[in-house]
């Protein structure tokens, strides 16, 4: 991540450049920047801080998103529940036996043989398939 | 080097020895944990937070023909309780109050298990007891609210059918651990149950798949649905018309066939009596087809019966496909027939003579003699039993499996005298399924073509639909000859006015057919027929047996026979013909 630069060429003939050079060698460069131990510290622990920050921001969101589909399953699972019972309820008062009982409780009865007179037509063309629509 | 420095050093030594020793000691244990048993303890810990499941796939729905639901699928809780954990989360003197106002709270809700019953389950130390189930979706909802500690609710899926016993025995019934049991439920239980999927994902502490982590899904096929040649309307007509009738008649039981006449579909097909799937247990003890099946089977495909003189028509078909009679062809009828070939006389019902008749009349009066004169002296064994088996007897039509196919002996079998064909000739010695009489009849409405029968209409695989298309099964006897013998079952039923009702033709045979050893008024009445004559749409056959009020076909299943017949003219607008 970072370099330690070190300059020991100068440091054998001028004593003066020497603690300088010294002061330099202490001196971290990462990223380009000039950059003391401290500074390097507290920078690297504000990363690493930035970092799980955003880490767990990350996780949050998921835990969340996963609550939510969770609960979306949950009502999916509901839902499709209802729509099951819906179409037995329907299909239920849909069904013949059904709708005779409620006919029966309206008071009508059953049209049979002995209870229906037909009437027949003496030489009427019967109709065939293309002529039952009315047609003027 | 002094002594003392050299104790030391040797101390050094070995505490540093020591020090490796353990060190290699740990590397070790390291290596054995993380290397030799890396697989197992990744096992183990993926169970922990890893968990397949298997993804149901939802059963088809089945239709009728027009598009009414005849068996769904819903979802009802059981109720589960934990009597460790309550033991556990319990204790001291509050355990036995807290144990009684939970056991009042569930009896509130689930009044038919008693608070003494659920204390005794409270007490049974099992991690789970299942209590009540599958409980109505208002009691789930109840449970749910009062959120009661250690109470759980399982859903689970349950096949119903909205119209409860309609048509039933074609419909069969699912079990749980079996799939589907009886009728189209268990002929097309592959294609209706589909393919189940699972889904392996990380977990929560409640088993909840987590959306992070490794997860795998293979989706669930979901069911066909399947839609049935049958109409609701009109099997629901059929159905109570026939219970009805077996009540009245104080008959044992009874079936109905109703079948397209020009396709082959069949329509409706009802049995009495018959059970509720929704509750298929409560029909176990029951039994149909004359005692001898649980009612569970469909009796126009398993219950194999005598059928009288309704067998009279195919005898009639062979010969006229033959040209060997024609509908003229006379002969005389002194009430009885004796043979030179030691074959036991035939006689009439109740020794009746009839004189010279045609073969008309010998439909008219369901003449014994005659039907027997035709087989044995016209049409001998060589050119009857090949009509038999072209009509299908003796063979499962193929509708459902398992079907009774029927047996008749011929000379080929073991046993068979000449008596054997003379009375096949009037439908004794013979064993048909009341749907291959119903084919039979078919053919001739058909003008001699037997078509093969169905009852799935289509198939909705997920969106891949196939629809049933009418087949050809063969051409059993000529055109001709069906138009003749379609003019005397016409002369039939015009001379016996058991059928017949204004504005259609009909062309029915009435059948009473007495078993031997077996009193002459213990009878299986039957009728089958068709119409409109002139174009016949619908193929009806009634089968009633052991009737008591009356025994007779015509008198017996004859009306039952008209009210369906109208019924059906009348529903399907057919055009009148008369």
């Amino acid at each position: 991540m970072y370099d330690l630069k070190e300059r020991e060429d100068t440091a054998q003939s001028v004593p003066r450049r020497t603690r300088l050079v010294a002061r330099r060698r202490r001196q971290l460069y990462p990223f380009f920047f000039h950059m003391g131990p401290v500074a390097l510290c507290i920078t690297s622990v504000l990363l690493i801080g930035l970092m799980a920050v955003l880490y767990l921001s990350q996780v949050s969101q998921a835990v969340s998103a996963n609550q939510q589909l969770q609960a979306i399953n949950a009502q999916q699972a509901a839902q499709k529940r209802q729509n099951q019972d819906l179409v037995n309820i329907i299909a239920q008062e849909q069904s013949p036996a059904y709708i005779a009982a409620g006919a029966h409780k309206l008071g009508l009865v059953p049209a049979g043989p002995d209870s229906v007179q037909v009437l027949v037509v003496k030489h009427l063309l019967p109709f065939t398939n293309n002529e039952q629509g009315f047609q003027p | 080097m002094s002594a003392e420095l050299q104790r030391a050093r040797n101390r050094q030594m070995i505490v540093f020895l020591l020090v490796c020793t353990a060190m290699l000691i740990l590397l070790g244990r390291l290596y054995y944990w993380q290397v030799v048993r890396s697989s197992y303890l990744s096992q183990l810990a993926n169970d922990e937070h890893i968990q397949s499941q298997v993804v149901n796939a939802p059963r088809g729905y089945i239709y009728d023909i027009q598009g009414h639901v005849l068996a769904t699928n819903v979802v009802r809780d059981d109720v589960y309780i934990a009597p460790i954990q309550f033991a556990t989360d319990y204790t001291g003197d509050n355990a036995q109050t807290e144990l009684a106002l939970l056991c009042s709270k569930l009896h509130q809700v689930l009044p038919q298990l008693s608070q003494d019953r659920l204390k005794q389950l409270f007490d049974s130390h099992q991690a789970s007891v299942r209590i009540a189930g599958p409980i109505e979706p208002t009691q789930s909802q109840q449970l749910r609210a009062l959120q009661l500690p250690d109470t759980f609710l399982e859903p689970r899926t349950l096949r119903v059918y909205p119209d409860g016993d309609l048509a039933s025995q074609v419909l069969g019934y699912v079990q749980e651990d079996q799939g589907g049991v009886y009728g189209i439920e268990q002929k097309y239980n592959t294609l209706l149950a589909g393919k189940p999927g699972s889904l392996t994902a990380e977990t929560d502490l409640m088993g909840n798949p987590l959306t992070v982590g490794v997860s795998s899904q293979q989706q669930a096929v979901p069911g066909a649905n399947l839609t049935l040649t049958i109409d609701s309307n009109i099997q629901y007509l059929v159905q109570s018309e026939l219970t009805a009738a077996v009540k009245n008649l104080k008959a044992q039981s009874g079936t109905v066939v109703i079948l397209n006449a020009r396709t082959g579909a069949v329509v409706a097909m009802a049995g009495a009596p018959s059970f509720d799937p929704n509750n298929y247990g409560a029909a176990s003890d029951q039994k149909g087809c004359l005692g001898t099946e649980d009612v569970y089977f469909n009796p126009a495909l398993f219950c194999a019966y005598e059928p009288g003189s309704i067998m009279k028509s195919v005898t009639m078909a062979a010969a006229l496909d033959q040209g060997l009679i024609t509908p003229n062809t006379s002969f005389y009828d002194p009430g009885y027939l004796n043979f030179t070939d030691g074959t036991p006389t035939v006689t009439n019902w109740a020794n009746e003579g009839y004189g010279t008749e045609t073969m008309t009349q010998v439909l008219e009066h369901s003449a014994n003699v005659g039907a027997a004169y035709v087989a044995h002296n016209i049409l001998q064994a060589n050119r009857f039993y090949p009509y038999l088996q072209r009509f299908g007897f003796g063979k499962s039509t193929g509708l459902e499996d398992p079907e009774a196919a029927g047996t008749y002996r011929d000379p080929l079998s073991a046993n068979w005298t000449p008596s054997d064909l003379t009375r096949q000739s009037f439908g004794q010695s013979i064993l048909v399924t009341p749907l291959q009489m119903a084919m039979a009849y078919q053919t001739i409405a058909n003008d001699g073509v037997m078509m093969q029968p169905y009852l799935v209409a289509s198939v909705n695989n997920n969106g891949h639909i196939t629809t049933t298309q009418p087949q050809v099964k063969r051409r059993v006897i000529s055109a001709s000859a069906a138009e003749l013998l379609k003019g005397m079952l016409v002369s039939a039923a015009n001379f016996n006015k058991q059928a017949t009702f204004p504005g259609y033709s009909v062309a029915v045979k009435t059948g009473t057919a007495t078993t031997q050893g077996i009193s002459d008024d213990q009878t299986v009445a039957s009728m089958a027929g068709f119409l409109p004559a002139s174009n016949p749409q619908y193929v009806v056959l009634v089968k009633l047996d052991r009737p008591q009020a009356t025994i007779f076909g015509g008198t017996a299943a004859g009306p039952l026979w008209k009210t369906i017949a109208q019924q059906l003219m009348w529903h399907y607008n057919v055009t009148p013909d008369q």
